[in-house]
């Protein structure tokens, strides 16, 4: 049975679906167990009892519904307009667009091809390096990972047990500090390129703040909502999808109800369908490999091995790293959370702590060869090749780096509220 | 186009625009529920259980109709690391043989979910009906994933449907 076992990971490397290589890895952990496989179903069917799942696709189709109605548009005018008389401003207005549109579309790719293809003619109009350029481009389709309504927040949330509400505040520390860190790298870079910034004009800034006033209210109205207790997750996730749409429909008349939001509606079941299938087939299999002790005799085999929890967290960044640069971000959710929950407890890791240092190590997966999907998502959007795309993040990923030290041995960053 | 394979393309172009109206309606209606409920729990403190029940279950309906509309255009996430780095001529090759162990493990799982919604059928609560009714998404997503991806063994890779 080993051997099927072997098979099946060789497939799965080869590019079989997740969820096919995950299934019949818990069809036959199942019958190794001596129990019907009618438990997977069970555990799937059980994922539908969860109350915050419901706040997944909508929350996504938000996402998608603001991506089609000109929403990163909007935005990088009103960025630009705050921030791009700045040397390295319309750096940092890409990478505050970025950060918070990518909230709302989940890191799911959609930020670079949105963003991506409008930013890239900028920066070159503007003088900015083509290497830096690209490079913050690659790196900016993940920015948003940690900030409310994050999709990978909601999907650890879920699979973790851990508060939602609270991973939402325990993001938005780390999530700031990333994008000064880059904001200051990008105002250091244009000075030594002199890319020419345009004056700063509070006649533009009106006009900008005008056009996107109702975009800015959307995280208002969820942080809101959420923080002050007045709606749970999935109530501000209905309100938020609800939002968009009127926005979307009413305000900027970008989208047409019978032309566009049939596809707006098949995109988002696409994107959310091929992520919450992996959990509901991973449910099964994490359970049963529970049930076989697999996380307490790892527990054993790293407390034998590692004292500390300096020495824990720096095993975990690294083990992370790897598993961000060989996995999709839901998926390592769901197939490595389960798994490593007992170990970080051991060691007395917050919860809280444990879901932003996972986060941010897999939002560093994102540009990391050889599967980081910004990559080659950047790859398809701007004609280069993948190597020359990551040569171009190396800066970013270096600060990236940095940054993660500071949340994983600081968690005072995460927790600061508790 | 030989018969056969035109009635297995003709199939596959009613499943997908089945796939299409199913999902599509699902989350239209997931997002209405979703509302409706907030207004009556907020404004009215008023609540339907039934309303909760079908809403929990139309993310199924999303998820397996969206996972298999994803199947189309081989969409579905993956670990690649290994078929990224090998020839384009030996991954073209890999492709079907891949495409029916995942048509096989989604019947394997039709049957296990079959078995598990007859099972539930013979206990099911009258004031559990509902629920019950709701739960055929589980067989009938499992066929629905397993039917396409059969059809795909029998397409042309050039015939993916965007």
């Amino acid at each position: 049975m080993i051997i099927l076992l072997i098979i099946l990971i060789i497939l799965a490397l080869l590019g079989l679906p997740l969820f096919v290589a995950l299934g019949a890895g818990g069809l036959y952990a199942s019958i190794q167990s001596e129990l019907d496989p009618v438990v997977l179903i069970i555990e799937l069917y059980r994922l539908a009892s969860h109350p915050n799942l419901i706040s997944i696709p909508l929350f996504t189709f938000a996402g998608m519904t603001m991506a089609a109605g000109g929403g990163p548009q909007r935005l990088i005018k009103l960025f630009d307009a705050l921030l791009g008389w700045m040397p390295g401003g319309l750096a940092m207005a890409a990478i505050v667009s970025c950060a918070f549109f990518t909230a709302f579309t989940g890191a799911s790719g959609v930020t670079i091809i949105a963003l991506g293809g409008l930013l890239y003619p900028l920066f070159m109009q503007s003088n900015y390096s083509e290497r830096f350029s690209l490079g913050l481009l690659t790196s900016s389709g993940s920015l948003g990972l940690l900030f409310p309504p994050s999709l990978a927040i909601l999907l650890y949330g879920i699979v973790s047990g851990t508060s939602i509400d609270d991973l939402f505040l325990a993001g938005i520390v780390p999530g700031l500090i990333l994008l000064i860190m880059l904001s200051l790298y990008s105002f250091k870079s244009a000075l030594v390129w002199h890319a020419p910034p345009h004056p700063f004009s509070w006649k533009r800034l009106r006009t900008a703040a005008r056009e996107t006033i109702w975009d800015i209210f959307l995280p208002v109205l969820v942080m809101t909502g959420i923080f002050g207790g007045f709606v749970t997750v999935t109530e501000a996730a209905a309100v938020t999808a609800a939002y968009a749409l009127f926005i979307e429909t009413v305000i900027y008349r970008e989208i047409k109800l019978t032309e566009n939001l049939p596809n707006i509606l098949i995109d988002t079941a696409k994107l959310v369908g091929s992520i919450l299938i992996i959990l509901g087939v991973a449910m099964g299999l994490t359970n049963l490999l529970i049930d076989t002790q697999l996380p307490s005799r790892l527990l054993t085999f790293i407390e034998s091995h590692i004292s500390s929890q300096l020495q824990f967290l720096l095993l975990l960044n690294i083990f992370l790293l790897i598993i961000g640069a060989m996995m999709d971000i839901f998926s390592a959710i769901v197939v490595v959370v389960p798994l490593i929950m007992p170990l970080a407890l051991r060691y007395q890791i917050d919860p809280v702590h444990l879901g932003i240092i996972f986060l941010a190590n897999l939002e560093i997966g994102y540009m990391t060869p050889p599967v980081g999907i910004n990559l080659f998502i950047a790859s398809q959007r701007f004609g280069k090749t993948i190597l020359t795309l990551f040569k171009s993040a190396i800066p970013f990923l270096a600060i990236m780096l940095v940054w993660l030290l500071m949340i994983s041995y600081m968690p005072v960053l995460t927790l600061w509220w508790k | 186009m030989r018969p056969l394979e035109d009635l297995l393309f003709r199939t596959r172009l009613g499943l997908i625009q089945l796939e299409k109206i199913l999902a599509g309606l699902s989350l239209l209606l997931l997002l209405i529920i979703a509302l409706s409920q907030v207004v009556l729990r907020n404004f009215f403190e008023l609540g339907f259980a039934d309303l909760d029940v079908i809403a929990r279950h139309l993310v199924l309906f999303v998820t397996f109709m969206g996972a298999a509309l994803a199947s189309e255009g081989n969409k579905h996430i993956k670990i690649d690391c290994v078929s990224s780095a090998i020839k384009p001529r030996f991954r073209d090759r890999l492709k079907k043989p891949l495409i029916a162990i995942s048509s096989i493990v989604c019947a394997i799982f039709f049957w296990y979910a079959l078995q598990f919604w007859i099972d539930e059928s013979q206990y099911a609560p009258d004031n559990e009906q509902l629920a019950l009714y709701m739960a055929l998404i589980l067989p009938l997503g499992f066929l629905t994933l397993s039917l396409h991806f059969f059809l795909l063994v029998f397409s042309r890779d050039t015939a993916f449907i965007e």
